[in-house]
């Protein structure tokens, strides 16, 4: 094959893994890209990170990338994530976050970090559903609209709960802004303590099936004209319901020397 | 200086999302399709492209790039 074939992010993937198991334009394979982009213009040592995935679809996230990376059980991520940064003090823990490993299964670990300042940075890809168990409500389904039927409560805030738990960056980005995500895992890269970025991105199935987005590109536009950019606005008035628009930005940054306790 | 779009058309599932994101449609989607049945973008338009790498940024499959390439000196 000519050299010139080979994609810029050649060294950091396994080839047999393409074509990828994703839905085509899942949201995940962005911030798959935009989390090497983010580790080639920083300068960390691909020898020293840590990828830690849980279950379903964020689960191939360590499978695809060659670095030191690890599928551990459902749910058990955070507390992985927090064991294998004291183990390895000088690495960068990047734990890849998706509904159950964040909310249900591993909300206890999560919420066990509490102000403990541990050095982790959490990138929660948040599609709004179970994209497997298809029609289970949950703590992020839309307000009336469950993963195909409709929910009577609201979706949670996770900038709110994440401040709660002592995170020092917190921002939340759409996959079409994949510059962003790189930009903000850079930051959250500086970071001595826990950096939490949601990610929007939406599930195909599930925009298809209550919805009616069939398209990509068309729920890529859906998306961007219902999002708008406000950083560092209060925490508390960022939930996710309809109707209203869904807020994107950094929300807290830290300074260097700031004790968060 | 040439631009030089790279298309993996083997690992493209045809999302179309690079076709929308490009602010000087560079690209369309073809009407051929690989061996998975998915319809892949080609190149129209080289020399309108600005090289903001948009494309390359947002695609989920890591088939597409772009690259800038000096000219070879003539002899």
């Amino acid at each position: 094959m000519n050299r010139d074939r080979f994609h810029p992010d050649h060294p950091f993937l396994y080839a047999d893994f393409f074509p990828t198991v994703w839905c085509a334009g899942c949201g995940i394979g962005t911030v798959v890209h935009s989390f090497i982009e983010a580790l080639k213009a920083s300068d960390i040592t691909p020898r020293e990170t840590g990828v830690v995935s849980g279950m379903g679809c964020s689960r191939k996230i360590s499978e695809c990338l060659k670095l030191p990376s690890f599928s551990v059980s459902d749910g058990r991520v955070v507390d992985f994530s927090v064991q294998y940064g004291l183990e390895h003090p000088t690495h960068q823990v990047v734990a890849f976050l998706n509904n159950a490993d964040f909310l249900l299964t591993g909300a206890e670990d999560f919420l066990q970090l509490r102000n403990s300042g541990h050095r982790l940075t959490i990138i929660y890809i948040n599609n709004f559903i179970f994209n497997t168990a298809g029609d289970d409500g949950f703590p992020m389904t839309p307000y009336r609209r469950k993963s195909f039927d409709g929910s009577a409560d609201l979706p949670f805030n996770i900038p709110l709960l994440a401040s709660s738990v002592g995170a020092e960056y917190i921002a939340r980005w759409t996959p079409l802004r994949a510059g962003w995500i790189k930009n903000a895992l850079m930051e959250a890269f500086q970071k001595k303590g826990t950096a939490v970025i949601e990610i929007i991105s939406p599930c195909l199935v599930y925009d298809s099936e209550s919805r009616r987005i069939l398209d990509a590109a068309e729920r890529m536009q859906f998306y961007d004209g219902r999002t708008v950019i406000q950083n560092f606005s209060p925490l508390n008035k960022l939930d996710l319901r309809e109707g209203k628009k869904i807020v994107l930005g950094t929300f807290v940054d830290s300074a260097p020397g700031e004790d968060k306790r | 200086m040439t631009i030089r779009i790279e298309i993996l058309k083997e690992r493209c599932k045809g999302c179309g999302i690079c076709i929308a994101v490009c602010q000087t449609e560079v690209l369309r989607l073809s009407g051929d399709t690989n061996e998975q049945g998915y319809a892949y973008p080609v190149v129209e338009k080289n020399e309108s492209c600005l090289i903001c790498g948009l494309c390359e940024m947002v695609c989920p499959d890591f088939a597409i790039w772009v690259r800038q390439e000096e000219e070879e000196a003539m002899p």
